[in-house]
């Protein structure tokens, strides 16, 4: 089940578009128009965090959190583009889980906001299942191999498997993670550079030739495709 | 005791001021005793009246030069000791003589009056910068709006528009950092600071750049440091972009790490790129110094250095700037050890 996340941000066009980047990352929304009441809003809609920005019209974020958290213990991030240390101290002692300022990039509001989810989840599963598979490949993500299913004449014999490195690992989930679709060069390494591999163009290029190289070891031809001058594709 | 700069109370100058009176005391004993002359005074009963003049008007002028080089020289003292040098008006000594009351009472107005201007510059100064740092909270929505529509509808255009926005986000930046450089002590959160974490988001800031211009980087921080994440971050940043800019070659490289010594936590961003001349190697960091790299390749506005080793110097932090020309730039960071705090 999708996590909910309520958003309360006054500026409408940034209220959009973080509701949009969250639909995207496949959230479910919910948006707040009147902000003296989003108090009250998040007790009746129960979402799972809240995206809360600090300077609201008539009110500020701070006293919203406090009355957040006079009825429940929802996960709060505070937005906010002033940058003084008091501010975040402020924002902690009230009960703010996060603290993010702007401008952020994108992709690290999604993974603070997963990190908060993941922590406040405890005993929840996690989201992500550790294996994916695509056509007769299975990728391994907890123990970073791929092996290969051997179909009904599987006779208890363990199948063959490979073991990738990391960054191999990282650009075959993204190409698992869109099947069917050509993954540009600059999509896949602006996603690695999101992960923390910060790599250019051609160890890219190289990187892709080896798991194609141990594609073949277990027996696996052109799963990867090359469309020229745009990216690659499963 | 050391020598005091500037004015000196000295028995030669105190002399040549009271000259006229010694004239007028000359003339006046050369009178008398041509008068005594005339009227038939005695030689010796002239010579003696004379010697015992002369006696007198030589105690006279030790005992004024002493008591004026004391009323000075406590005052000289009283100026070295305050802090506010301006305020040496309320605080000189008291003298009977008039002169004395006057000077004191026109340095007291001139002093008053400037210290006046001072305060009304000084409340400028905050105006202004509190404006500044308004703009600047104002001017983050509509960057943050952009960005987030440029990550929610990704092509080469908004790719493009990300690019330029995150050079204004950094001037942006700049100009903040900039405004709240002199008082960094009201904007400061000393926490455990894990470097590499602060390294990864720096250089996740920065990627379109960085990817744009075929940087790899590699970040190798396990070491953590006593410091303020913000600061830090700001400073990181300008030395990696940087780094990127002054880049040389086709496999341009950044290096983050830290080593832990005896003195502290270093934090080092290193470079296979252009390098620097000796020579102008050690005026990096100074304010609008642009060498000849700043000129020959992209803009630069000798402000991003001078900014870091200004919060550098702010926050304690000792950064330090390594070059070969031609071989790539190492700048070290050095936080150094607190005992109290390591052992906390």
């Amino acid at each position: 089940m999708a996590f909910t996340i309520m958003v309360v941000e006054d500026e409408p066009a940034i209220r959009q578009e973080i509701c949009q980047l969250l639909r995207n990352a496949l959230y479910q929304v919910q948006e707040v128009e009147t902000f003296s009441n989003a108090a009250k809003e998040v007790a009746e809609k129960s979402p799972d965090l809240v995206l809360l920005d600090l300077n609201l019209p008539g009110i500020s974020g701070y006293d919203i959190c406090s009355r957040i958290r006079q009825q429940s213990e929802v996960p709060v991030i505070f937005l906010t583009s002033r940058t003084d240390s008091m501010d975040e101290l402020t924002g902690m002692l009230k009960g703010a889980d996060d603290y993010i300022t702007k401008p952020f990039q994108p992709p690290i509001l999604l993974a603070r906001i997963a990190a908060v989810l993941k922590r406040s989840a405890k005993g929840q599963k996690e989201q992500e299942s550790p294996t994916i598979s695509y056509s007769d490949v299975i990728l391994d993500l907890a123990r970073g191999e791929i092996a290969r299913k051997r179909g009904e004449s599987e006779t208890g014999q363990k199948a063959e498997c490979v073991e990738l490195t990391k960054n191999e690992l990282k650009i075959l989930h993204y190409l698992f993670l869109h099947p069917g679709q050509i993954v540009s060069r600059i999509d896949l390494i602006e996603y690695l550079w999101d992960q923390q591999v910060f790599i250019d163009d051609n160890t890219l290029s190289v990187n892709i030739t080896r798991i194609r190289g141990k594609l073949k070891e277990i027996g696996v031809h052109d799963l990867i495709g090359t469309k020229r001058g745009m990216g690659y594709y499963i | 005791m050391k020598q005091r700069q500037g004015f000196q109370f000295q028995i030669g100058t105190y002399m040549k001021d009271q000259m006229l009176l010694i004239l007028l005391h000359i003339v006046c004993v050369a009178l008398l005793c041509a008068f005594l002359h005339v009227t038939g005074y005695s030689n010796s009963g002239i010579v003696l009246i004379a010697v015992v003049w002369t006696l007198v008007l030589t105690v006279w002028l030790l005992v004024r030069y002493v008591s004026r080089k004391r009323y000075f020289e406590k005052m000289i003292d009283t100026m070295e000791q305050v802090d506010q040098r301006y305020l040496l008006g309320e605080l000189m000594p008291d003298s009977c003589r008039m002169e004395d009351g006057i000077y004191r009472e026109l340095i007291r107005k001139s002093n008053k009056a400037v210290i006046e201007r001072i305060h009304a510059i000084e409340e400028e100064k905050t105006e202004y910068r509190e404006y500044i740092e308004g703009w600047v909270h104002e001017i983050k929505a509509p960057i943050t709006g952009i960005e987030l529509m440029c990550e929610n509808e990704k092509n080469e255009l908004t790719r493009r528009i990300r690019l330029e926005n995150r050079k204004i986000e950094n001037y942006v930046d700049m100009a903040l950092y900039y405004a709240r450089s002199d008082e960094v002590y009201k904007d400061y959160m000393i926490k455990k600071t894990d470097l590499g974490k602060v390294a990864a988001e720096a250089v996740q800031k920065n990627k379109q750049y960085l990817i744009q211009s075929k940087m790899r980087v590699e970040i190798d921080c396990k070491d953590s440091a006593y410091t303020d994440e913000k600061w830090i971050g700001f400073i990181l940043n300008q030395l990696i972009l940087n780094s990127s800019k002054y880049r040389k070659g086709e496999s341009p490289y950044i290096y983050i790490f830290t080593q832990r010594d005896e003195n502290g936590t270093k934090l080092m961003v290193q470079d296979n790129g252009i390098g620097m001349k000796t020579e102008e190697k050690d005026r990096i960091f100074e304010k609008g110094f642009t060498g000849s790299n700043g000129r020959n390749t992209e803009r630069s506005t000798g402000m991003g250095l001078y900014l870091c080793k200004k919060l550098c110097r702010k926050l304690g932090i000792g950064i330090l700037a390594e070059s070969k020309e031609g071989e790539g730039t190492k700048v070290i960071l050095t936080f150094p050890v607190s005992s109290y705090l390591t052992e906390l």
